[in-house]
């Protein structure tokens, strides 16, 4: 186990190429020792790049990779003992459940006695013990992922476990008990944990730390409450949370005030450049409310559509030429035509040029 | 509706099955006649239309001196000359697809493709082309005339095969395996061996199987590259033919060289569909 170091990490598959385009571009990041992370983005930003980087199957081409205080940048894959599971099952047809279990160890010559101990204890762990002399051949898609994910899971003293999208095809329920399993591992062997996924409830269900990616960059890193409450660019908040943030172009009309069409609303950032001609305001639908009058930072709406999630009512409605999303309970009685709606201004995040002001 | 599909079906592969079949019974049953009853219009069924004998049979094992053509040696040197060039062909060219499929090669324009064609383009040409460079080639190493010239030149004619089939193969095994047993702890050598190598039997014996065809019925680098101590089958078979065509010991012949043939695509014919190429290690 190890603290995992990212010094000025970049790549690029076109090293040679005048004008190369990075699949990673420059950045530092750290991943603690013992972290259960989710590296959370849309598909090609670079996150598998990232997690090969890590694992020593991708080179970077620019920067260096640490394991505490060891550099591993030219290490070899074997070398560095970490284990990663893939996001479609990757079995050795040929041998059995127990021999593709075992083959890490065996490649890495621990003891019979220790090898038998450590399956068992992994295949029980994911109910494949009935199976263990079964061809892993045979088995189904999700029975197949779960002999990659006990392969990790074998090894106690691997740096890391690197998942890429591992429980995709793996039917709900199954994954949901699969993610709970992966936390109790964390907590008892204290393995670092990197899921990629680009699933956000995934995420935020299963990780204490998030990193978004989108093209190639890190956009955020922190706990899902940040990166909830506090999305740190307009990307970051469209991303996460579904519904995505209601986002409105705006403009200052002074420090703490904007306006979005005809309505002005008060926020709590200190908006120095009130000239910034790209002002965004973001609210989640979660913190909107419905008012029976009017006050400070509502607005009239008219309602498009009530929608009912059974624990929830999503309210779809526009006001001016913009569409707004609310979040209300499900016992409220919305107003077919007018609603009043309340965008509190603690929870407004206001953005410049996408980024959180 | 499903009933005449189920019957148009079997109608076909009954027919199918008779087509094929049609002329090995045909070879069957001319292999045991004589000069007479051969040439005496068409006859079918043994003791009722003609009165069956071992001379066609009896030729192809005799030796020289009483008028046969003894074909054992040459047979046993043909098995010999085949399954040898035909397992180094699979072994270099195994070895040579694994790294066309998993590495990137580059010399000026010539990318892996190129490589990849230009062990194909070997085939591409007619063997004509190939026969004097074969010939001094042999000639100059003292190979002429001797089972190892011989299997030298068909590795280099199978090899090609073993190639193209097998890049294809790789290419269809996700690179994830070999990257997971790189993970799992072995060096790129022990990914390949205990990996990848037990996943590909399929692909090898499909190639195996193409290599042991293309060897086994080679007449022309055989005739070309032997004279007297060494000789395959299908050139002693060609030794049989004379002023009156022995169509008996011919067809004898021809069943004795195709059995082999048979049996081995009888054991790979299962590996022969996509399912089990494609299909073999996810």
């Amino acid at each position: 186990m190890a603290k995992i170091i990212l010094e000025n990490i970049a790549h690029t598959y076109e090293p040679n190429a005048s004008n190369p385009i990075f699949a990673l571009k420059e950045m530092s990041l750290s991943w603690a020792d013992g972290g259960r992370y989710a590296l959370l983005g849309p598909s090609g930003c670079g996150k598998t790049t990232m997690l090969n980087i890590m694992s020593g199957l991708v080179n970077p081409s620019h920067g260096k990779v640490f394991f505490d205080e060891r550099e591993v940048t030219s290490m070899i894959t074997e070398e560095r003992n970490i284990a990663q599971v893939f996001q479609f099952p990757v079995i050795y047809g040929t041998m059995t459940v127990f021999e593709n279990l075992a083959f890490p160890l065996k490649c890495r010559q621990f003891p019979e006695d220790q090898i038998e101990r450590k399956v068992k204890e992994v295949a029980e762990i994911l109910n494949l013990q009935d199976y263990l002399n079964n061809r892993a051949k045979g088995l189904t898609a999700d029975q197949k992922q779960l002999i990659s994910l006990g392969r990790g899971l074998v090894r106690e003293d691997v740096a890391a476990i690197l998942m890429d999208e591992p429980l995709t095809v793996i039917d709900p329920d199954l994954k949901f008990r699969l993610r709970r399993k992966l936390k109790e591992i964390n907590d008892k062997y204290n393995t670092t944990l990197i899921y990629v996924t680009h699933d956000q409830n995934e995420a935020m269900t299963f990780a204490d730390n998030i990193i978004v990616m989108d093209q190639g960059e890190v956009v955020q890193a922190g706990s899902p409450k940040d990166l909830f409450e506090r999305p740190q660019t307009t990307f970051v908040g469209y991303f996460i949370g579904s519904p995505a943030m209601n986002l409105y172009e705006c403009s200052a009309s002074s420090k703490n005030e904007i306006t979005i069409g005809t309505n002005s609303f008060k926020v709590q950032t200190n908006i120095n450049d009130s000239n910034s001609e790209n002002l965004k305001l973001g609210i989640r639908s979660e913190y909107i409310t419905v008012e029976n009058e009017h006050s400070d930072n509502s607005l009239e709406a008219d309602v498009i559509e009530v929608e009912d999630f059974g624990n929830y009512k999503l309210v779809t409605a526009s006001f001016d030429s913009f569409k707004i999303k609310a979040k209300v309970k499900r016992e409220l009685d919305i107003p077919s035509e007018k609603v009043i709606l309340k965008l509190p201004a603690e929870h407004c995040c206001i953005y410049e040029d996408n980024k959180l002001i | 509706m499903p009933k005449l599909y189920t019957f148009l079906k079997y109608f076909f592969v009954v027919l199918w099955a008779c087509f094929v079949i049609a002329p090995f019974l045909w070879a069957i049953s001319t292999s045991f006649k004589d000069f007479n009853s051969v040439t005496g219009g068409a006859t079918y069924i043994p003791w009722l239309q003609f009165e069956p004998t071992l001379d066609g049979w009896s030729v192809l094992f005799k030796p020289g001196s009483q008028g046969g053509i003894n074909i054992i040696g040459p047979y046993f040197n043909s098995i010999f000359v085949t399954l040898t060039a035909s397992l180094i062909s699979i072994v270099l060219g195994t070895l040579a697809a694994y790294a066309l499929s998993r590495y990137t090669f580059k010399a000026g324009i010539v990318k892996n493709n190129d490589i990849t064609f230009f062990f194909i383009s070997q085939r591409i040409m007619p063997p004509v082309v190939l026969s004097i460079p074969f010939f001094i080639f042999l000639s100059s190493l003292g190979l002429l005339d001797s089972l190892a010239g011989l299997i030298l030149v068909y590795i280099v004619l199978l090899m090609p095969i073993a190639v193209w089939i097998m890049v294809d193969f790789f290419n269809r095994v996700p690179r994830e395996i070999d990257e997971t047993a790189l993970i799992d702890g072995c060096n790129p050598f022990q990914a390949f061996f205990k990996v990848v190598l037990p996943n590909s039997v399929p692909g090898m014996l499909v190639a195996g199987l193409f290599c042991i065809i293309f060897g086994w019925i080679d007449f022309f680098f055989a005739f070309i590259l032997t004279f007297t101590k060494v000789q395959l089958l299908p050139v002693k078979i060609v030794a049989l033919n004379s002023s009156i065509t022995p169509w008996w010991s011919l067809s004898a012949a021809a069943l004795v060289s195709v059995a082999p043939l048979i049996i081995v695509a009888f054991i790979v014919e299962r590996y022969l569909s996509k399912g089990n190429l494609s299909g073999a290690l996810k």
